[in-house]
Protein backbone atom coordinates (compact mmCIF):
# COMPACT_ATOMS: atom_id res chain seq x y z
CA UNK A 1 0.00 0.00 0.00
CA UNK A 2 2.29 2.91 1.15
CA UNK A 3 6.01 2.90 1.96
CA UNK A 4 5.42 4.57 5.58
CA UNK A 5 8.63 6.02 7.65
CA UNK A 6 7.99 5.36 10.99
CA UNK A 7 10.22 7.67 13.47
CA UNK A 8 9.73 6.86 17.56
CA UNK A 9 12.67 6.21 19.58
CA UNK A 10 10.59 3.94 21.92
CA UNK A 11 11.25 0.20 21.20
CA UNK A 12 7.83 -0.56 22.75
CA UNK A 13 5.93 2.11 20.39
CA UNK A 14 7.84 1.25 17.47
CA UNK A 15 8.00 -2.08 17.47
CA UNK A 16 4.26 -2.20 17.84
CA UNK A 17 3.38 0.32 15.38
CA UNK A 18 5.54 -1.10 12.85
CA UNK A 19 3.44 -4.60 12.98
CA UNK A 20 0.43 -2.51 13.43
CA UNK A 21 1.28 -0.93 9.61
CA UNK A 22 2.68 -3.83 8.48
CA UNK A 23 -0.41 -5.72 9.14
CA UNK A 24 -2.46 -3.35 7.31
CA UNK A 25 0.03 -3.96 4.11
CA UNK A 26 2.00 -1.04 4.34
CA UNK A 27 5.95 -1.23 4.12
CA UNK A 28 7.77 0.60 7.30
CA UNK A 29 11.09 1.54 7.74
CA UNK A 30 12.19 2.86 11.53
CA UNK A 31 14.09 5.81 12.81
CA UNK A 32 14.81 5.86 16.47
CA UNK A 33 15.05 9.36 16.04
CA UNK A 34 15.17 12.86 14.20
CA UNK A 35 18.57 12.87 12.80
CA UNK A 36 18.39 9.28 11.96
CA UNK A 37 15.06 10.21 10.31
CA UNK A 38 17.04 12.99 7.93
CA UNK A 39 19.95 11.27 7.37
CA UNK A 40 17.25 8.50 5.75
CA UNK A 41 14.88 10.74 3.85
CA UNK A 42 18.48 11.95 2.14
CA UNK A 43 18.31 8.52 0.40
CA UNK A 44 14.67 7.46 -0.05
CA UNK A 45 11.22 9.46 -0.41
CA UNK A 46 8.24 7.59 1.63
CA UNK A 47 4.76 8.66 1.16
CA UNK A 48 4.01 9.25 4.68
CA UNK A 49 6.09 9.82 7.74
CA UNK A 50 5.19 9.10 11.06
CA UNK A 51 7.00 11.02 13.36
CA UNK A 52 6.73 10.86 17.74
CA UNK A 53 7.91 14.56 19.11
CA UNK A 54 9.92 14.14 22.12
CA UNK A 55 13.19 12.34 20.78
CA UNK A 56 16.82 12.40 21.60
CA UNK A 57 19.23 14.39 18.90
CA UNK A 58 16.51 15.54 16.69
CA UNK A 59 12.78 16.56 17.91
CA UNK A 60 10.24 15.77 15.53
CA UNK A 61 9.10 19.78 15.76
CA UNK A 62 12.77 20.27 14.13
CA UNK A 63 12.40 17.30 11.57
CA UNK A 64 8.77 18.36 10.51
CA UNK A 65 9.79 21.97 9.97
CA UNK A 66 13.25 20.74 8.05
CA UNK A 67 11.11 17.97 5.78
CA UNK A 68 8.45 20.35 5.19
CA UNK A 69 10.94 22.85 4.01
CA UNK A 70 12.68 20.29 1.59
CA UNK A 71 9.58 18.36 0.82
CA UNK A 72 6.45 20.55 1.00
CA UNK A 73 4.37 17.70 -0.84
CA UNK A 74 5.12 14.82 2.14
CA UNK A 75 2.35 14.00 4.45
CA UNK A 76 3.18 13.99 7.87
CA UNK A 77 1.21 12.17 10.90
CA UNK A 78 2.43 13.67 14.08
CA UNK A 79 2.01 11.37 17.63
CA UNK A 80 3.10 12.99 20.83
CA UNK A 81 2.22 11.67 24.31
CA UNK A 82 3.35 15.32 26.03
CA UNK A 83 6.41 16.35 27.74
CA UNK A 84 7.33 20.25 28.97
CA UNK A 85 3.90 20.72 27.55
CA UNK A 86 1.08 18.46 27.06
CA UNK A 87 0.44 16.44 24.16
CA UNK A 88 -2.28 19.04 22.31
CA UNK A 89 1.17 21.73 22.75
CA UNK A 90 3.07 19.70 20.65
CA UNK A 91 0.16 18.58 18.07
CA UNK A 92 -0.77 22.26 17.69
CA UNK A 93 2.58 23.16 16.99
CA UNK A 94 3.33 20.62 14.76
CA UNK A 95 0.51 21.22 12.99
CA UNK A 96 1.10 25.17 12.38
CA UNK A 97 4.97 23.55 10.78
CA UNK A 98 3.14 21.36 8.86
CA UNK A 99 2.09 17.80 9.63
CA UNK A 100 -1.24 17.21 7.90
CA UNK A 101 -2.89 14.91 11.05
CA UNK A 102 -1.93 14.99 14.79
CA UNK A 103 -2.84 12.17 17.23
CA UNK A 104 -2.26 12.09 21.01
CA UNK A 105 -0.81 9.26 22.83
CA UNK A 106 -1.97 6.88 23.68
CA UNK A 107 -3.42 6.57 19.66
CA UNK A 108 -6.36 5.13 18.57
CA UNK A 109 -4.90 3.21 15.90
CA UNK A 110 -7.76 2.27 14.14
CA UNK A 111 -7.92 5.99 13.55
CA UNK A 112 -4.04 6.16 12.24
CA UNK A 113 -4.47 3.45 9.64
CA UNK A 114 -7.80 5.90 8.51
CA UNK A 115 -5.47 8.67 8.65
CA UNK A 116 -2.75 7.24 6.70
CA UNK A 117 -5.43 5.72 4.17
CA UNK A 118 -6.92 9.15 3.61
CA UNK A 119 -3.99 10.81 3.45
CA UNK A 120 -2.92 8.25 0.59
CA UNK A 121 -5.69 8.77 -1.31
CA UNK A 122 -5.84 12.40 -1.28
CA UNK A 123 -2.17 12.21 -2.95
CA UNK A 124 -3.53 9.93 -5.41
CA UNK A 125 -6.27 12.58 -6.27
CA UNK A 126 -3.90 15.20 -6.47
CA UNK A 127 -1.82 12.96 -9.42
CA UNK A 128 -4.26 12.02 -11.28
CA UNK B 1 -12.37 62.78 86.46
CA UNK B 2 -14.28 64.49 83.32
CA UNK B 3 -14.58 67.66 84.84
CA UNK B 4 -10.47 67.50 85.02
CA UNK B 5 -9.98 66.95 81.73
CA UNK B 6 -9.90 69.66 79.16
CA UNK B 7 -10.62 72.45 81.27
CA UNK B 8 -7.53 74.01 81.59
CA UNK B 9 -9.26 77.24 83.00
CA UNK B 10 -10.79 75.21 86.35
CA UNK B 11 -7.54 76.12 88.19
CA UNK B 12 -7.45 79.93 87.78
CA UNK B 13 -11.80 79.63 87.92
CA UNK B 14 -11.42 78.11 91.57
CA UNK B 15 -8.75 80.06 92.87
CA UNK B 16 -10.08 83.08 91.77
CA UNK B 17 -13.22 82.31 93.06
CA UNK B 18 -11.74 81.23 96.51
CA UNK B 19 -10.02 84.85 96.56
CA UNK B 20 -12.60 86.44 95.84
CA UNK B 21 -15.17 84.98 98.53
CA UNK B 22 -11.85 85.51 101.00
CA UNK B 23 -12.10 89.15 99.81
CA UNK B 24 -15.39 89.20 99.97
CA UNK B 25 -15.20 87.75 103.53
CA UNK B 26 -12.53 90.47 104.63
CA UNK B 27 -14.68 93.16 103.62
CA UNK B 28 -17.68 92.17 105.30
CA UNK B 29 -15.32 91.52 108.51
CA UNK B 30 -13.91 94.72 108.18
CA UNK B 31 -16.70 96.86 107.34
CA UNK B 32 -19.28 95.18 109.54
CA UNK B 33 -17.61 93.45 112.33
CA UNK B 34 -15.45 96.62 113.41
CA UNK B 35 -18.13 99.10 112.99
CA UNK B 36 -20.84 96.84 115.09
CA UNK B 37 -18.99 94.90 116.94
CA UNK B 38 -15.82 96.55 117.59
CA UNK B 39 -15.14 94.74 120.65
CA UNK B 40 -15.61 90.92 120.42
CA UNK B 41 -13.23 88.83 121.19
CA UNK B 42 -13.37 86.80 117.85
CA UNK B 43 -11.69 89.94 116.52
CA UNK B 44 -9.04 89.76 118.42
CA UNK B 45 -8.40 85.93 117.65
CA UNK B 46 -9.45 85.72 114.37
CA UNK B 47 -8.41 89.69 112.68
CA UNK B 48 -9.83 89.61 109.45
CA UNK B 49 -6.10 89.91 107.75
CA UNK B 50 -5.54 86.84 108.94
CA UNK B 51 -8.59 85.37 107.56
CA UNK B 52 -8.00 86.70 104.00
CA UNK B 53 -4.69 85.23 104.05
CA UNK B 54 -5.87 81.73 105.17
CA UNK B 55 -8.79 82.31 102.33
CA UNK B 56 -5.94 83.19 99.81
CA UNK B 57 -3.58 80.51 100.82
CA UNK B 58 -6.62 77.87 100.31
CA UNK B 59 -7.75 78.92 97.17
CA UNK B 60 -3.94 78.83 95.98
CA UNK B 61 -3.57 75.12 97.40
CA UNK B 62 -6.93 74.43 95.78
CA UNK B 63 -5.85 75.83 92.46
CA UNK B 64 -2.69 73.76 92.85
CA UNK B 65 -3.97 71.07 93.28
CA UNK B 66 -6.89 70.72 90.60
CA UNK B 67 -3.75 71.86 88.32
CA UNK B 68 -1.51 68.75 89.54
CA UNK B 69 -4.58 66.78 88.97
CA UNK B 70 -4.95 67.53 85.61
CA UNK B 71 -1.25 67.44 84.78
CA UNK B 72 -1.21 63.99 85.98
CA UNK B 73 -4.51 62.75 84.24
CA UNK B 74 -3.26 64.21 81.00
CA UNK B 75 0.37 62.01 81.80
CA UNK B 76 -2.35 59.02 82.06
CA UNK B 77 -3.92 59.73 78.97
CA UNK B 78 -0.55 60.36 76.92
CA UNK B 79 0.92 57.05 78.47
CA UNK B 80 -2.30 55.07 77.96
CA UNK B 81 -2.19 56.47 74.21
CA UNK B 82 1.45 55.31 73.97
CA UNK B 83 0.78 51.89 75.33
CA UNK B 84 -2.44 51.37 72.50
CA UNK B 85 -0.30 52.74 69.84
CA UNK B 86 2.61 50.34 70.99
CA UNK B 87 0.00 47.33 71.47
CA UNK B 88 -1.19 48.30 67.27
CA UNK B 89 2.43 48.45 66.44
CA UNK B 90 3.02 44.88 68.23
CA UNK B 91 0.05 43.63 66.50
CA UNK B 92 1.02 44.59 63.18
CA UNK B 93 4.25 43.45 63.46
CA UNK B 94 2.80 40.01 64.82
CA UNK B 95 0.19 39.73 61.52
CA UNK B 96 2.99 41.10 58.73
CA UNK B 97 5.27 38.14 60.70
CA UNK B 98 2.21 35.89 60.37
CA UNK B 99 2.06 36.61 56.86
CA UNK B 100 5.04 36.57 55.92
CA UNK B 101 5.28 32.96 57.58
CA UNK B 102 2.26 31.56 55.83
CA UNK B 103 3.15 32.93 52.30
CA UNK B 104 7.14 31.61 52.82
CA UNK B 105 5.32 28.52 53.28
CA UNK B 106 3.25 28.99 50.19
CA UNK B 107 6.13 30.17 48.81
CA UNK B 108 8.29 26.80 49.01
CA UNK B 109 4.96 24.88 48.23
CA UNK B 110 5.19 26.76 45.30
CA UNK B 111 8.57 25.56 44.06
CA UNK B 112 8.08 22.44 45.53
CA UNK B 113 4.95 21.94 42.94
CA UNK B 114 6.62 23.70 40.46
CA UNK B 115 9.27 21.02 40.51
CA UNK B 116 6.59 17.93 41.28
CA UNK B 117 5.03 19.58 37.82
CA UNK B 118 8.14 19.09 35.42
CA UNK B 119 8.36 15.87 36.70
CA UNK B 120 5.13 14.99 36.20
CA UNK B 121 5.21 16.44 32.17
CA UNK B 122 7.90 13.79 32.53
CA UNK B 123 6.29 10.74 33.95
CA UNK B 124 3.37 11.56 31.71
CA UNK B 125 5.14 11.68 28.57
CA UNK B 126 6.84 7.92 29.45
CA UNK B 127 3.54 6.89 31.06
CA UNK B 128 1.50 7.69 27.52
CA UNK B 129 4.43 5.50 25.65
CA UNK B 130 3.55 2.83 27.71
CA UNK B 131 0.09 2.72 27.81
CA UNK B 132 0.61 3.15 23.82
CA UNK B 133 2.34 0.07 23.42
CA UNK B 134 0.05 -2.01 25.71
CA UNK B 135 -3.06 -0.81 23.74
CA UNK B 136 -1.82 -1.62 20.54
CA UNK B 137 -0.25 -4.60 21.20
CA UNK B 138 -3.62 -5.57 23.23
CA UNK B 139 -5.74 -4.77 20.41
CA UNK B 140 -3.48 -6.77 17.87
CA UNK B 141 -3.77 -9.91 20.12
CA UNK B 142 -7.37 -9.51 20.29
CA UNK B 143 -7.67 -9.52 15.94
CA UNK B 144 -5.57 -12.79 16.29
CA UNK B 145 -8.54 -14.62 18.62
CA UNK B 146 -11.67 -16.00 18.84
CA UNK B 147 -14.29 -12.98 19.91
CA UNK B 148 -16.18 -15.73 21.82
CA UNK B 149 -13.24 -16.36 23.42
CA UNK B 150 -12.10 -15.99 27.22
CA UNK B 151 -8.81 -14.35 26.09
CA UNK B 152 -10.90 -12.06 24.27
CA UNK B 153 -13.19 -10.72 27.09
CA UNK B 154 -9.91 -10.78 29.42
CA UNK B 155 -7.92 -8.58 26.94
CA UNK B 156 -10.82 -6.35 26.91
CA UNK B 157 -10.36 -6.23 30.23
CA UNK B 158 -6.81 -4.86 30.11
CA UNK B 159 -7.85 -1.97 27.60
CA UNK B 160 -10.70 -0.75 30.07
CA UNK B 161 -7.93 -0.32 32.81
CA UNK B 162 -5.89 1.07 30.35
CA UNK B 163 -8.45 3.79 30.15
CA UNK B 164 -8.13 4.54 33.54
CA UNK B 165 -4.62 4.74 33.20
CA UNK B 166 -5.33 7.44 30.74
CA UNK B 167 -7.54 9.09 33.05
CA UNK B 168 -4.76 9.04 35.66
CA UNK B 169 -2.00 10.66 33.18
CA UNK B 170 -4.86 12.95 32.30
CA UNK B 171 -4.88 13.87 35.80
CA UNK B 172 -1.47 14.87 36.07
CA UNK B 173 -1.03 16.68 32.86
CA UNK B 174 -3.84 19.10 34.41
CA UNK B 175 -1.63 19.41 37.65
CA UNK B 176 1.66 20.19 35.50
CA UNK B 177 -0.10 22.80 34.54
CA UNK B 178 0.80 22.03 31.14
CA UNK B 179 -2.87 22.72 29.28
CA UNK B 180 -3.47 25.92 27.36
CA UNK B 181 -6.35 27.92 29.10
CA UNK B 182 -7.77 30.55 27.90
CA UNK B 183 -8.34 34.00 30.04
CA UNK B 184 -10.55 36.64 29.53
CA UNK B 185 -12.45 38.97 32.05
CA UNK B 186 -15.10 37.48 34.36
CA UNK B 187 -16.71 38.34 37.35
CA UNK B 188 -16.32 36.27 40.04
CA UNK B 189 -19.32 36.52 42.02
CA UNK B 190 -21.86 34.50 39.08
CA UNK B 191 -18.60 32.30 38.76
CA UNK B 192 -18.71 31.39 42.31
CA UNK B 193 -22.57 30.67 42.09
CA UNK B 194 -22.45 28.43 38.89
CA UNK B 195 -19.98 26.78 40.82
CA UNK B 196 -21.87 26.37 43.61
CA UNK B 197 -24.84 25.52 41.78
CA UNK B 198 -23.04 22.63 40.16
CA UNK B 199 -21.87 21.09 43.38
CA UNK B 200 -25.08 21.50 45.85
CA UNK B 201 -27.26 18.48 44.39
CA UNK B 202 -23.94 16.27 45.19
CA UNK B 203 -24.01 17.90 48.88
CA UNK B 204 -25.67 15.99 51.92
CA UNK B 205 -28.52 17.89 53.03
CA UNK B 206 -26.90 17.83 56.41
CA UNK B 207 -24.20 19.99 55.02
CA UNK B 208 -25.27 23.47 54.80
CA UNK B 209 -23.63 25.88 52.21
CA UNK B 210 -23.61 29.43 52.83
CA UNK B 211 -22.07 31.80 50.15
CA UNK B 212 -22.34 35.60 50.67
CA UNK B 213 -20.18 38.33 48.70
CA UNK B 214 -19.59 41.74 49.67
CA UNK B 215 -18.28 42.23 46.25
CA UNK B 216 -18.56 41.36 42.74
CA UNK B 217 -15.09 41.57 41.42
CA UNK B 218 -13.66 41.05 37.67
CA UNK B 219 -10.84 38.86 37.38
CA UNK B 220 -8.56 38.01 34.10
CA UNK B 221 -9.00 34.31 34.17
CA UNK B 222 -10.60 30.78 33.61
CA UNK B 223 -14.26 30.21 34.64
CA UNK B 224 -14.09 26.24 33.77
CA UNK B 225 -10.19 26.40 36.25
CA UNK B 226 -12.17 28.08 38.98
CA UNK B 227 -14.91 25.96 39.21
CA UNK B 228 -12.80 22.74 39.56
CA UNK B 229 -10.61 24.55 42.67
CA UNK B 230 -13.88 25.26 43.90
CA UNK B 231 -15.20 21.89 43.12
CA UNK B 232 -12.24 20.17 44.38
CA UNK B 233 -11.89 22.66 47.78
CA UNK B 234 -15.72 22.40 48.64
CA UNK B 235 -15.84 18.00 47.98
CA UNK B 236 -12.47 18.07 50.72
CA UNK B 237 -14.82 19.84 52.88
CA UNK B 238 -17.32 17.72 52.64
CA UNK B 239 -15.29 14.73 53.26
CA UNK B 240 -13.68 16.16 56.10
CA UNK B 241 -17.19 16.64 57.71
CA UNK B 242 -18.14 12.60 58.09
CA UNK B 243 -22.32 13.34 58.44
CA UNK B 244 -23.34 17.09 58.70
CA UNK B 245 -21.53 20.19 59.30
CA UNK B 246 -21.04 23.72 57.35
CA UNK B 247 -19.22 25.69 54.74
CA UNK B 248 -19.22 29.10 54.52
CA UNK B 249 -17.59 31.07 51.30
CA UNK B 250 -17.05 34.55 51.53
CA UNK B 251 -16.29 37.21 48.73
CA UNK B 252 -14.53 39.74 50.04
CA UNK B 253 -12.50 42.41 48.47
CA UNK B 254 -8.41 43.44 49.75
CA UNK B 255 -7.20 46.55 49.74
CA UNK B 256 -3.73 47.94 48.78
CA UNK B 257 -1.54 47.58 51.48
CA UNK B 258 -3.04 45.03 53.27
CA UNK B 259 -0.70 42.52 55.27
CA UNK B 260 -1.16 39.44 53.61
CA UNK B 261 -0.20 41.46 49.79
CA UNK B 262 2.64 43.14 51.15
CA UNK B 263 4.75 39.97 50.23
CA UNK B 264 2.55 39.20 47.16
CA UNK B 265 3.85 40.25 43.78
CA UNK B 266 1.28 42.44 43.20
CA UNK B 267 1.21 45.57 41.01
CA UNK B 268 1.53 48.82 42.96
CA UNK B 269 -2.24 50.18 43.92
CA UNK B 270 -3.71 46.81 42.53
CA UNK B 271 -6.35 45.32 44.40
CA UNK B 272 -6.81 41.91 45.42
CA UNK B 273 -9.85 39.71 46.14
CA UNK B 274 -10.37 37.08 48.75
CA UNK B 275 -12.68 33.74 48.44
CA UNK B 276 -12.72 32.81 51.87
CA UNK B 277 -14.07 28.90 52.21
CA UNK B 278 -14.46 27.85 55.87
CA UNK B 279 -15.66 24.49 56.89
CA UNK B 280 -16.62 23.14 60.20
CA UNK B 281 -15.32 19.88 59.72
CA UNK B 282 -12.14 17.65 61.53
CA UNK B 283 -9.83 20.05 60.81
CA UNK B 284 -5.47 19.11 60.07
CA UNK B 285 -2.75 18.53 61.84
CA UNK B 286 0.16 20.49 61.06
CA UNK B 287 2.41 17.70 59.35
CA UNK B 288 -1.07 17.19 57.08
CA UNK B 289 -1.86 21.11 56.50
CA UNK B 290 2.05 20.96 55.29
CA UNK B 291 1.45 18.40 52.90
CA UNK B 292 -1.77 19.49 51.62
CA UNK B 293 -0.91 21.01 48.08
CA UNK B 294 1.44 18.32 47.26
CA UNK B 295 0.47 15.68 44.09
CA UNK B 296 -0.79 12.41 45.26
CA UNK B 297 -1.08 13.21 49.08
CA UNK B 298 -4.14 11.97 50.31
CA UNK B 299 -5.98 11.12 53.79
CA UNK B 300 -8.69 9.25 52.33
CA UNK B 301 -8.77 5.69 51.70
CA UNK B 302 -7.41 4.12 49.05
CA UNK B 303 -9.33 4.22 46.07
CA UNK B 304 -11.38 6.87 47.27
CA UNK B 305 -9.13 9.74 46.62
CA UNK B 306 -6.46 10.49 43.50
CA UNK B 307 -4.64 13.10 46.24
CA UNK B 308 -4.58 15.41 42.81
CA UNK B 309 -7.32 17.48 43.64
CA UNK B 310 -5.98 20.35 45.86
CA UNK B 311 -2.85 19.91 44.52
CA UNK B 312 -4.81 20.62 41.09
CA UNK B 313 -6.37 23.69 42.87
CA UNK B 314 -3.21 25.02 43.71
CA UNK B 315 -1.38 25.10 40.80
CA UNK B 316 -4.66 26.56 39.17
CA UNK B 317 -4.72 29.55 41.27
CA UNK B 318 -0.67 29.73 40.50
CA UNK B 319 -1.37 30.15 36.93
CA UNK B 320 -4.08 33.06 37.60
CA UNK B 321 -0.75 34.90 39.43
CA UNK B 322 -2.77 33.99 42.93
CA UNK B 323 -2.14 32.14 46.36
CA UNK B 324 -4.08 29.92 47.92
CA UNK B 325 -3.52 29.90 51.95
CA UNK B 326 -4.95 27.14 53.82
CA UNK B 327 -5.20 27.00 57.99
CA UNK B 328 -6.87 24.48 60.04
CA UNK B 329 -6.55 23.03 63.19
CA UNK B 330 -7.34 19.73 64.32
CA UNK B 331 -10.77 19.41 65.48
CA UNK B 332 -11.62 23.16 64.47
CA UNK B 333 -12.24 23.19 60.93
CA UNK B 334 -10.52 24.24 57.75
CA UNK B 335 -10.22 28.10 56.07
CA UNK B 336 -8.87 28.15 52.85
CA UNK B 337 -8.24 31.78 51.60
CA UNK B 338 -7.99 32.24 47.51
CA UNK B 339 -6.24 35.43 47.12
CA UNK B 340 -7.01 36.48 42.95
CA UNK B 341 -5.51 40.05 41.66
CA UNK B 342 -8.27 42.18 40.01
CA UNK B 343 -8.92 42.62 36.67
CA UNK B 344 -9.62 46.44 35.79
CA UNK B 345 -10.37 46.84 32.25
CA UNK B 346 -8.21 49.69 29.93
Amino acid sequence: MAKILLVEDDDLVRDMLTQVLQRASHTVTCATNGEDAAEYLKKEMPDIMVTDIIMPKKSGITLISEVKNRHPEMEIIAISGGGRLDPTGYLDLSESLGASVSFEKPVDNTALLMAIDLLLHGKKEKVE
Amino acid sequence: MTLLEERKWLPHLVGGIGIFLSLLVWGVLEYWLETQLPFTPFLHTYHPWLILIVGIAISILLAATISNAQVAHQRELRLQQMNEELQKEINERINAEESRQKLEIALLQGQKLQAMGTLAGGIAHDFNNILYAIVGYVEMAREDVDKESLIYTNLGKVLEATQRGRDLVARILAFSRRQHHQFEAIQLKPTIEAALALLQPTIPASVMLHFEATVDPMILGNQTQLHQVLVNIINNAVDAMDAEGEIRIRLDRMPPGHPLLKHLPALPGQNYCKIEIKDTGHGMDPHTMKRIFEPFFTTKEVGKGTGLGLSIAHSIIKEHQGEIIVTSKLGHGTTFEILLPEYKAA
